[in-house]
């Protein structure tokens, strides 16, 4: 699904990819982990296509789609979901408003027909009601007067209700209680375990991997993955830290 | 034949304007040729509506109601553009406790030359009306509008200058009674360039005053706004909303006063100047001023002027929406402070189907070689 080949990328001109190499196949939850500063949201940032982050080298697909030819808006068509490690604040703009607008403009993107305002609040609903979210907050300006905690929960429900084949998921178990980690985890799994889609999650810890169980988990230090293994490869981690690995 | 005497940019009041096309227009012949399309606005009740083509009523197409054509009682001899409206035009004079049966409608159609006109609305004591001016054609509409409002009279003036091309210039001249109130609502998003003009005076206490407006400009476009409202009595309260959005070369000016005389206690006064700058070639001049010379008063006035916020844009980008639909999407919530004034839904609906329409011909008016400081 994801083919990733010797990426390098630089923001302002400093390199902070140097090299990443990474196949994702469909059905497959990928971790990635690494210290601070290793270039973990930078890599989901390129793959997003965020202006800034220039691709120097290398080259990554989408299901065989070059994604590098792509706009951030036609990657999104395309599948791709991108989880904001910090969500944006949009005044003005509702939850509702702003994902059937979403949801419609992705529809048009691949040909499919528009949803009716009545069938769209019935997917708002029911994504919202599953991660405990309150459709008066869906209501809402985007995230605005959220709070950390709700706005990891509602990039959750933007995920459900967009349904992409591709999620790339930026720390989103960071400013997370237990109880609210325990939602996003079931989340995650219950929206993208499936066999035709695939999850890249970027985490510090071990905690979220205990609900959403990778099948492999990669170890990003200074901008290249230094070591790749299974699901225990994170118990290693939390246990023994990143040590020479990032070294 | 009048000569067409304008001020100069020397003037304070008229530095950022640019009126060089008016000579020309106002010596053009008008084709009179109206669209069959007058945009009326969808009520559930339908009140009285007026066309003007070339500032000419169009009988045939109009439904006067309570309003009346002729004679208006309303001079402006110290302003070089109202002064030149004249002294007839179109007149709603309503009794106490009256209000027309519905929206009141008025439609200008310029159709490539200049036309003068000028109206005049009274409101008796708790008289209402709601009234919506729509600028169409490519000419130079240039009007002037008294407003006498009585004690607890209320007035909505909304207008939409839609036209293609040409020159939309409206000169106001409003006095508001004890306890009375006047919301004027302006949106530009048409091709035309405007001068806006306006002086308000609260002479009654307890009155209100609001204007709000949305001036959205691309190509070459100038918008030109010079508003002063004046605090003559006590307990007087008014609200300017003024928002500026200008891509490619173009430029929307606003110069916003309040002033407060000595005895004028207790006067609650605030502006809010914003400009959006859609490209950096494009121009935001905001200008806003408070004379005070009562010494109990809350008056607070804030000018900003910014880009779309990046951020944002690749959020919504991110989520699968084109940039010229994010583009919009945030421009549309910048300028719904100032349409979100208005009262009746069918009118903002319809205000927002315009700013949809604006961005809608956003490409015919790009030049590309000369923006390259357009945000993305």
């Amino acid at each position: 699904m994801l083919k990733i080949i010797n990426l390098h990328a630089s923001v302002d001109e400093k390199p902070i990819l140097k090299g990443i190499s990474l196949a994702i196949r469909p059905g497959e939850i990928h971790a990635i982990m690494g210290p601070n500063g290793s270039g973990k949201s930078t890599l989901s940032y390129v793959l997003a296509g965020r202006p800034g982050y220039e691709v120097t080298e290398g080259s990554m697909t989408l299901d065989g789609e070059d994604l590098l030819e792509l706009e951030p808006h036609e990657r999104s068509a395309r599948g791709l979901f991108l989880g904001f490690q910090y969500p944006v604040e949009i005044p003005g703009v509702s939850n509702v408003q702003f994902l059937r607008t979403a949801v419609n403009a992705q529809r048009r993107a691949r040909g499919e027909a528009e949803l009716s305002a009545g069938e769209f609040l019935r997917v708002a609903r029911e994504q919202a009601g599953a991660l405990g979210f309150d459709m008066d907050m869906m209501k809402r300006g985007v995230n605005v007067g959220f709070s950390g905690g709700e706005k990891k929960r509602n990039e959750m429900v933007q995920m459900g209700i967009i349904d992409p084949r591709l999620a790339v998921l930026d720390e989103t178990d960071s400013g997370l209680d237990i109880d609210a980690l325990r939602v996003v985890g079931e989340g995650i799994n219950r929206i993208m375990r499936k066999p035709d889609k695939a999850v890249l999650l970027i985490t510090h810890y071990q905690r979220l991997l205990d609900l959403v169980r990778p099948d492999f988990v990669h170890v990003l230090a200074g901008g290249r993955i230094v070591r790749s293994g299974g699901a225990d490869l994170a118990l290693e981690l939390e246990r023994e830290g990143y040590g020479e690995m990032a070294a | 034949m009048t000569t067409l005497v304008l001020p100069s940019n020397r003037e304070e009041g008229w530095r950022w304007s640019d009126l060089s096309q008016l000579p020309k227009l106002a010596q053009r012949q008008p084709t009179g040729v109206a669209p069959d399309d007058f945009q009326w606005i969808g009520t559930e009740r339908e009140g009285p509506r007026l066309v003007f083509v070339d500032g000419q009523l169009d009988a045939a197409r109009s439904q006067v109601g309570p309003l009346a054509i002729g004679p208006v009682d309303v001079t402006a001899s110290d302003h070089p553009l109202g002064a030149l409206a004249g002294r007839s035009g179109w007149k709603l004079k309503l009794g106490r406790d009256h209000a027309p049966h519905g929206l009141v409608q008025i439609v200008h159609v310029s159709t490539g030359a200049a036309d003068h006109l000028a109206a005049e609305v009274e409101l008796d004591v708790d008289a209402q009306a709601s009234i919506v001016e729509t600028y169409v054609g490519d000419g130079w509409a240039n009007r002037l509008t008294g407003m006498r409002l009585f004690k607890g009279a209320r007035l909505m003036l909304s207008r939409r200058l839609i036209g293609s091309s040409g020159f939309v210039s409206l000169t106001d001249r409003a006095e508001i009674g004890e306890g009375a109130s006047l919301i004027v609502a302006t949106l530009a998003a048409g091709g035309a360039d405007t001068r806006l003009d306006g002086r308000c005076e609260i002479r009654g206490e307890g009155a209100y005053a609001e204007a709000a407006a949305a001036l959205l400009a691309r190509g070459r476009q100038r918008h030109d706004a010079n508003l002063a409202i004046r605090h003559d009595v006590a307990r007087g309260m008014s609200r300017q909303v003024w928002r500026s959005v200008a891509d490619d070369l173009s430029a929307c000016s606003v110069a916003a006063r309040v002033e407060v005389a000595r005895h004028a206690q207790k006067t609650d006064g605030e502006q809010s100047l914003k400009g959006l700058l859609l490209a950096r070639s494009a121009t935001i001049n905001a200008k806003p001023e408070l004379e005070i010379f009562a010494d109990d008063v809350k008056c607070a006035h804030g000018a900003t002027v910014g880009e779309l916020d990046r951020h944002a844009l690749f959020y919504l980008q991110s989520r699968g929406i084109d940039p010229e639909e994010a583009r919009a999407l945030l421009t549309r919530v910048f300028v719904a402070d100032a349409l979100d004034r208005i009262g009746e839904e069918a009118v903002r609906t319809a205000f927002y189907a315009d700013v949809e329409n604006w961005f809608g011909q956003s490409q015919a008016w790009v030049v590309p070689s000369e923006v390259e400081g357009r945000v993305r």
